[in-house]
């Protein structure tokens, strides 16, 4: 069935079998267009014959992948084609093959399931048709940068599992109609079997798929993002050999984030274990809640009980979500450098050694900003090192290239697009970037009804209300009443269907209001938790309107304050 | 990263809980749950200390009376310790039970 989505977007869905079934859909509600009728019988045939050639079966994975996509792309007439395999353990999407948009695969895009073209194609199990990109929701900035206008992609399906996604696209408006996806699906079929048996049976060299394993399985995949507090990274490894790059990002109490990067001395499976022993460590004191210069100086002290000594250069920061303030220290690693868009600077770190070199080594902190709209950005060197090259020299270009990001993610990429060369790497490459998003002057935010979300509002509000220079204890009893006013409207959806509320936050010359609508039926105070709630919104507040009506609850909440 | 925690020191019949980090109706529940499982039956006296608690609602303060209710019914004495202008003082302050708990300033006073 075809379901249209309105802004020119169209969803197939599919049979239980996806696209193992090679079954082409029932044309519904959006007409697309028919197979082209002056297409010779004959022709068609030759184009399944092609992708279903006996001799596919004789190459290697690799082969096989660029050999299946070069027919698509030639059976299609397409501008792009790009297979993303489904990585179980992180639950996201990862870039494996591409033909006219080989930078998703250098880059090592990594897309979330359920959200965006390809996530959701993934999450929903359907083929999704685009009609016009620019009305769309992709997440994958590479799509639109490369002026892909059309898209069309379809589940990789072995077995009833989701192994991926493969999807065409035009760089000129494009309608995809039944012949194509019928087309595409064949692909589909012919290539998931093959991939999945790759997988199983990959015949890279074993050490190598070990460390690569327990390198992989150690770096964290889930990155943060709260209340416009967003990370990103990459690892990318050397070509013959693992290394010990390692990166990690965390939320610490009090509204902090931690970023780390790390490089341990030496290559191989040693190497590798090392960086999952240290990483664990400095993840570990970090939490303890430790500055970063104590946190890099008991990593040290760790690392002198093993029996192997070993070196690592290391940097850890601490980012203060409310302020933007960054306590950075490094043990020997290269400086960061941040971005945003209109300014770039190199953090000019204090010369120190790297972990794990002299016997009671201490470190030093420094404090920087990051104003919103910036971007922390740390690397390893793999990143900037090349033979002939000054490193300062090399960190320059990092700068000029990673210039006017506007996200960790855009800062990881342009890093990673235009620094990293193509072919063969002598060195394994790590970066990890952290953004601080620009808060707008007034908030106006939509928020799934689920408890979970609280912690996040009072993030967001901290950083917020310190913005409008609003001093404690102001800020922490408004803080209190716009926490219970979203409490409220959490408690108020208790219908099964996924329910969202509305938080809005102005502020008109220190007269702040905030507003918090539901879409709940309203339900008297139950028992004195709520009856409490309320009663705690009226202290705090100068001004409180409650308006219940069949639709839902609308708080409003008004208080002046002194700035 | 958790919320918020729990950290529970025996002492001979004290018991003291700590809680750190931030309660709200996402994990007041599971607190609660924590803290009561915690408290042996021989305990006689339970300190609840709040101290370095960053936040708390009026879901963690229906704990605490919650948790009171529980300790009255087996004869034990919960006392709180909330120093003024702390997180948990404030949240308490505004939502007008301050003056019906036994609050304490430090756990020292507590013990005493």
């Amino acid at each position: 069935m075809f379901t249209g989505q309105g802004h020119g977007e169209a969803e197939v869905s599919l049979g239980n079998g996806g696209a193992s079934t090679g079954v082409p859909p029932r044309t519904g509600q959006v007409v697309l267009a028919p197979a082209s009728a002056d297409e010779a019988p004959s022709e068609q045939v030759r184009i399944l014959y092609r992708l279903n050639d006996p001799a596919l079966s004789e190459l290697g994975l690799e082969e096989f992948l660029d050999e299946l996509l070069v027919r698509v792309q030639e059976a299609l007439a397409v501008d792009t084609v790009a297979i993303l395999l489904y990585d179980e353990e992180a639950d996201q999407l990862v870039a494996r093959a591409a033909k006219g948009i080989e930078e998703e695969v250098e880059a090592g895009v990594r897309l979330p399931l359920g959200r965006g073209f390809a996530g959701r194609i993934a999450a929903e199990r359907v083929a999704i048709y685009i009609a016009d990109v620019n009305h769309a929701d992709i997440l994958n900035p590479i799509l639109r940068e490369k002026g892909i206008r059309s898209l069309l992609g379809v589940p990789l399906i072995v077995e009833g599992d989701l192994i991926g996604v493969l999807h065409v696209g035009s760089l000129t408006p494009r309608t995809f109609g039944p012949r194509d996806l019928s087309i595409l699906q064949v692909a589909a079929a012919r290539a998931a079997p093959g991939i999945e048996r790759a997988r199983l049976y990959s015949a890279l060299e074993h050490e190598h798929t070990v460390a690569m394993v327990l390198q992989r399985s150690l770096l964290p995949t889930h990155l943060v993002d709260v209340a416009g507090i967003s990370a990103a990274a990459r690892y990318m490894p050397a070509s013959y050999d693992v290394g010990g790059d390692w990166y990690d990002v965390f939320q610490l109490p009090r509204g902090r984030f931690g970023i780390v990067i790390g490089d341990v001395v030496g290559h191989g499976l040693k190497a590798a274990a090392l960086m999952g022993q240290l990483r664990t460590a400095l993840h570990s004191y970090a939490i303890e809640a430790h500055s970063p210069a104590r946190t890099l100086q008991l990593v040290d002290r760790y690392m002198r009980t093993m029996v192997e000594p070993s070196m690592a250069t290391a940097a850890y920061a601490v980012l203060e979500a409310e302020t933007g303030v960054i306590q950075l220290a490094s043990a020997g690693h290269l400086p960061p450098v941040i971005v945003g868009p209109d300014s770039g600077r190199i953090i000019e770190v204090a010369p120190a050694p790297p972990l794990g070199a002299f016997p009671y080594g201490t470190w030093t902190e420094q404090e920087t900003v990051l104003a919103p709209g910036e971007t922390i950005l740390f690397y390893t060197d793999g990143l900037v090192e090349r033979p002939g090259i000054p490193l300062t020299e090399s960190i320059n270009l990092l700068l000029e290239i990673t210039a006017g990001a506007s996200s960790a993610e855009h800062a990881c990429q342009l890093a990673v697009e235009q620094l990293i060369p193509t072919g063969r790497l002598r060195d394994d490459v790590a970066l990890v970037a952290m953004h601080y998003g620009a808060l707008p002057d007034s908030l106006n935010i939509r928020l799934p009804a689920e408890p979970d979300v609280l912690a996040d509002v009072r993030q967001l509000l901290r950083r917020w209300l310190h913005r409008h220079g609003v001093l404690e204890p102001d800020a922490r009893e408004i803080l209190l009443a716009v926490n219970e006013a979203c409490a409220n409207a959490i408690e108020h959806a208790y219908s099964p269907a996924p329910a969202e509320f509305e938080l809005e936050a102005t502020d008109d010359h220190g007269q702040l209001e905030f507003k918090v609508k539901d879409e709940g039926s309203w339900r008297a105070p139950r028992g004195e938790g709520r009856g409490r709630g309320l009663k705690l919104i009226q202290t705090a507040m100068d001004e409180v309107e409650v308006d219940r009506s069949e639709t839902g609850t609308t708080i409003v909440m008004r208080r002046r304050v002194g700035r | 990263m958790n919320l918020g925690d729990v950290e529970v020191t025996v002492e001979d019949s004290l018991i003291i809980a700590s809680l750190t980090g931030e309660v709200d109706i996402s994990n007041a529940p599971s607190v609660e749950e924590a803290i009561a499982s915690a408290i042996p039956n021989h305990a006689s006296a339970i300190i609840l200390d709040l101290t370095e608690l960053e936040y708390i609602d009026s879901a963690g303060i229906s704990l605490i009376y919650r948790l009171r209710e529980k300790l009255q019914v087996r004869g034990q004495d919960l006392k709180l310790v909330i120093p003024a202008n702390s997180p948990a003082a404030d949240a308490l302050r505004l939502a007008g039970v301050a003056p019906h708990l036994p609050i304490m300033e430090s756990v020292q006073e507590a013990r005493g």
